[in-house]
């Protein structure tokens, strides 16, 4: 079950043009648990300093798993755009380490999924970040049927 | 934090020409942020681009990197409302989604709240069409932390 789940949050994160530029990957994946992983990558590194000079690229890193973690909890696939996102920086991350996000989707009602997640990159009990996420449900019928069953592994 | 970036805030800051510290931010050039200035007001330009989509059925660009762009918005506004030059820490963002990012150029403005000694507050909106009908919009705490 775990392995379904993780396969497709790799199919969602492959369908995500920014994701693949930013090799995005999923490395373990539960019912509404979901850990990603930013690889170090030449682009993400500056001449001037070993760190990201400014916190989006966790934001991004953050949304991604979060929506993640929405797809591990809804059976079938559902569309969930992000509504709001609220992202706290405790300490500055290096840039020559790759950089992990726990997330979980901890509740889900008919119309809301209330998400969280922790960045770090040593260990989960050194976290760099910590965020808040919601998405609306659209529902399945509004989910473009292709990329569902592209999602779902059914293509 | 290093002398060279220290070195590229007080350039920047002088000439008005932010293209430097652009470069050195890596994320900032993989979204492709652009800064356009009008006397003192700035507008904030992101170029439509495919690399940015994260829904690919509508498609929409991705909503981290309109919250990465939101936030490197505030933080050029604010080295430029600042008397001296300095590097702002992001310590906190929280950004609400109202529309979808359809792939088209997108813009932003920030409006520098309140600037203390230690921390300022921004808001940011961003909007494609019309400014009247933002896309998302977003807060964000800063820490001058020149100790580091």
């Amino acid at each position: 079950m775990s392995q379904q789940r993780l396969e497709k949050c790799e199919r969602f994160l492959q369908a995500l043009p920014h994701a693949r530029k930013l090799q995005l990957k999923t490395i373990s994946a539960e019912e509404g648990r979901v850990t990603m992983e930013l690889p170090v990558q030449a682009q993400l590194q500056g001449p001037a300093a070993n760190t990201y000079l400014h916190g989006g690229v966790l934001t991004t890193l953050v949304d991604t798993a979060c929506s993640g973690a929405v797809i591990c909890m809804l059976d079938p696939y559902e569309l969930s755009p992000t509504l709001d996102l609220r992202i706290d920086h405790m300490t500055t991350a290096c840039a020559d380490k790759p950089l992990f996000v726990d997330a979980e989707c901890y509740r889900k009602s008919r119309n809301v999924l209330f998400t969280r997640a922790t960045v770090y990159q040593d260990s989960p009990e050194q976290p760099i970040a910590y965020a808040i996420a919601t998405f609306m449900r659209l529902g399945a019928e509004i989910t473009d049927k292709a990329f569902r069953n592209m999602v779902e592994g059914e293509a | 934090m290093s002398q060279q970036i220290l070195d590229i805030v007080a350039q920047v800051h002088a000439s008005g020409d932010y293209q430097p510290l652009i470069d050195v931010i890596p994320y900032a050039g993989v979204i492709g942020l652009e800064i356009e200035r009008f006397g003192d007001e700035m507008v904030f330009r992101l170029p439509a681009n495919p690399e940015n989509i994260g829904n690919p059925t509508l498609p929409a660009i991705h909503g981290g990197v309109l919250a990465s762009f939101m936030e490197l918005s505030a933080v050029f506004q604010l080295i430029t409302a600042l008397p001296q030059p300095r590097l702002p820490k992001i310590i906190d963002f929280s950004v609400d989604y109202m529309r979808a990012g359809q792939l088209r150029d997108t813009f932003a403005m920030c409006k520098v709240e309140r600037q203390g000694r230690r921390v300022a507050n921004c808001s940011i909106k961003c909007w494609q069409g019309k400014r009247s009908e933002p896309i998302a919009s977003s807060r964000a705490h800063f820490l001058f932390d020149d100790g580091e």
